[in-house]
């Protein structure tokens, strides 16, 4: 199992008296090669949840097992060789850097990793060339369209080749043409066999991945198939 | 991630920063370059004066001691009481010769300005020296063609001159002077011989000089003129001892009371070296003081715009912590920026201070040199305070929340 979930809390304390419980209890596993949705609304605890697996943010309370490694417990720097080596992130703004072309941009992650120069840049060129993007590569991301932008940072995210692909809202800032495009590229990079997880408050992209989680105020709701989750009905809510 | 990674990485995002807000970093970097700036010009002034002035105090002669009415350094206002004091007379020369065991050669020294001519050429503010034979040991001027001035010369009252390089030069340029008969302050007399170059002392040339006979000197320009004695040691180890003994030869022969000092003072140019250490000590110590201070300033000024710097770039920061940068490797970035500033800055300021040295050199007599050293002094320093005014924004940049910077419009 890729991701191993034991009853995960996480709590806000933001003053005396007002702690937050973003998540309480969330238990669930992910294996090699599934793709799923975390989907809830706004306030569901999805973006902390979200954060927790990209090992961004660690737990308050319970146990994350990343490829078998309880990662709670682990230092700073622990966290940032995991998120380097195990974590492809995909996020809603493309998160690109500004002054950089998009090579750089792909070559950053293993650049962090200290592969040679050399090297950093031939898989870097591979990984643009697998989004689609191979005549960009020395385009500064100001000089390329959204969806480009968000080709790119697919790119980077699978330079690595991470355990992982964590995207968060990635269609969120594109037209429906455009983010149906990434959607696509989605797809077929889960049939290549990458693990992926897409965070999203949108059922319908929800609805097209085999499994999604619904969250709702900070506890798992639903577990399922994609098209079931999606649009079940919240327990308790009304019609 | 090695260190050696985050360096380099470091300094490839700290140059292409630079690049982005030129204006930005160019004025960041004014304090630095301006504290650099006048540290290096204040030190090159200093250090000129150092390695010219121990050239000149060797051409003093650092083994003769001068027995005068007056310290070579005088201070509060003591002036007074040190001209009221009774002259000196040929007899307390000769007593020197007499008893002396140190003593290698003994000349008094009479001098006052004036103006020397020949034909149609003349030179003005020409330094006459009045003096006896063994003036040249003494002074530690060397003679270039003809004879120096000689005891009988004194004792004959003859006319009789040695002039110095600048006299030569200007009366004689094109003829031999030895010979010649050339007016000093409108009397007539035979030049014997020409002095080699000495050079420069604190920036006044010791060649416009003329040497004539004491007793000419004083039948001339007025007898009642105090003079000074040179006298050379001929053991330069021996200075104490014979500064001790001088001592006690010049109170007997002046008939000082046993219970009272000294009526007379013996120099050295040891002393003279003394005292303009001190100088350039003060001045170092304005320098770096004045230094220091605009580095400072400077330094807070690197701070405050590495502080808008992470501001700006939290977001990137962010990015570079999701994917995998460590603390450390934000630090380092950080820092090595910070240091970039700091190294234009003091890269201009150096420029700017080594112009302003050799300025100074070319427009006063003051002389500059800078040394290499110096210029690594004045680029590594500023890249110190670089440094250390970059470690407060880059801790800051390194503690931010990976969460909270991606989040962050």
């Amino acid at each position: 199992m890729l991701i191993e979930m034991r009853g995960i809390e996480r709590v806000y304390h933001l003053g005396r008296s007002d702690d937050v419980h973003a998540l309480c209890g969330i238990s669930f596993g992910v294996e090699r090669g599934e793709w799923v949705a975390i989907v809830g609304q706004s306030g569901s605890g999805k973006s902390t949840l979200m954060n927790i697996i990209g090992c961004l943010d660690t737990p308050t309370g319970g146990h994350y097992l990343l490829n078998g490694r309880d990662v709670a417990q682990l230092s700073d720097d622990d966290l940032s060789d995991i998120r380097n080596r195990e974590i492809g992130f995909i996020f809603q703004t493309f998160q690109l850097l500004a002054r950089e072309s998009a090579l750089s941009n792909v070559e950053l992650p293993l650049v962090y990793r200290g592969i040679r120069a050399r090297e950093r840049r031939e898989r870097a060129r591979a990984a643009l060339s697998e989004v689609g993007l191979a005549d960009r590569m020395r385009h500064l991301p100001t000089e390329l369209s959204g969806g480009q932008r968000q080709r790119v940072a697919v790119a980077r995210a699978l330079v690595s080749q991470p355990s992982l692909l964590l995207a968060d809202e990635p269609t969120g800032n594109l037209d429906s043409g455009t983010g149906e495009e990434i959607m696509k590229l989605f797809e077929q990079l889960h049939a290549k066999g990458h693990t992926l997880c897409l965070v999203t408050h949108e059922p319908r992209l929800a609805a097209r991945c085999p499994r999604a989680i619904r969250l709702h105020d900070g506890r798992i709701v639903a577990d399922g198939p994609g098209r079931e989750v999606a649009f079940a009905q919240l327990p308790g809510s009304a019609a | 991630m090695s260190l050696r990674v985050d360096l380099i990485e470091g300094s490839r995002i700290a140059v292409l920063s630079l690049g982005v807000n030129r204006l930005r970093t160019l004025l960041t970097t004014l304090g630095i370059g301006i504290g650099v700036a006048t540290l290096l010009c204040i030190l090159g002034i200093v250090q000129g004066l150092n390695a010219s002035f121990a050239t000149q105090l060797s051409s003093l002669g650092s083994s003769t001691l001068w027995i005068s009415k007056f310290p070579w350094v005088i201070t509060g206002d003591d002036w007074w009481l040190y001209r009221n004091r009774k002259d000196f007379t040929l007899d307390d020369v000769q007593a020197i010769r007499d008893q002396s065991r140190f003593a290698a050669a003994v000349a008094p020294e009479l001098g006052r300005g004036g103006s020397v001519s020949y034909g149609d050429r003349g030179l003005s503010h020409v330094h006459v020296t009045g003096t006896t034979g063994d003036y040249l040991t003494v002074s530690g001027f060397e003679l270039q063609t003809g004879r120096a001035i000689t005891d009988a010369d004194s004792e004959y009252r003859k006319n009789v001159v040695v002039i110095g390089a600048d006299v030569a030069e200007s009366l004689f340029p094109h003829s031999d002077p030895i010979g010649a008969i050339l007016r000093v302050r409108d009397l007539p007399f035979e030049v014997v011989g020409t002095l080699v170059r000495k050079g420069k002392f604190l920036g006044e040339s010791q060649d416009t000089t003329v040497i004539i006979p004491f007793r000419t000197f004083l039948a001339a320009f007025g007898k009642r003129r105090g003079f000074e004695i040179g006298v050379a040691i001929e053991n330069p180890d021996q200075l104490n001892q014979a500064e001790d003994e001088l001592m006690s030869i010049m109170r007997r022969s002046r008939g000082t009371p046993a219970d009272e000092p000294n009526d007379f003072e013996i120099n050295r140019s040891e002393q003279l070296a003394k005292t303009y250490n001190q100088l350039t000590a003060a001045l170092y110590g304005v320098a770096l003081g004045v230094g220091g201070i605009t580095l400072l300033v400077g330094g807070f000024g690197i701070m405050n715009i590495m502080l808008v710097s992470v501001r700006e770039r939290t977001r990137e920061i962010g990015v570079r912590r999701a994917l995998g940068a460590r603390r450390r490797t934000v630090i380092v970035q950080f820092l090595l920026e910070a240091m970039a500033v700091a190294a234009v800055g003091g890269s201009i300021g150096t420029l700017v201070g080594l112009a302003g040295a050799k300025l100074v050199a070319s427009i006063t007599p003051l002389a500059a040199t800078v040394e290499f050293s110096t210029v690594l002094f004045g680029v590594g320093f500023s890249s110190l305070v670089g440094l250390l005014f970059g470690i407060w924004p880059a801790a800051r940049a390194a503690a931010l929340d990976p969460v909270e910077s991606l989040r962050w419009e």
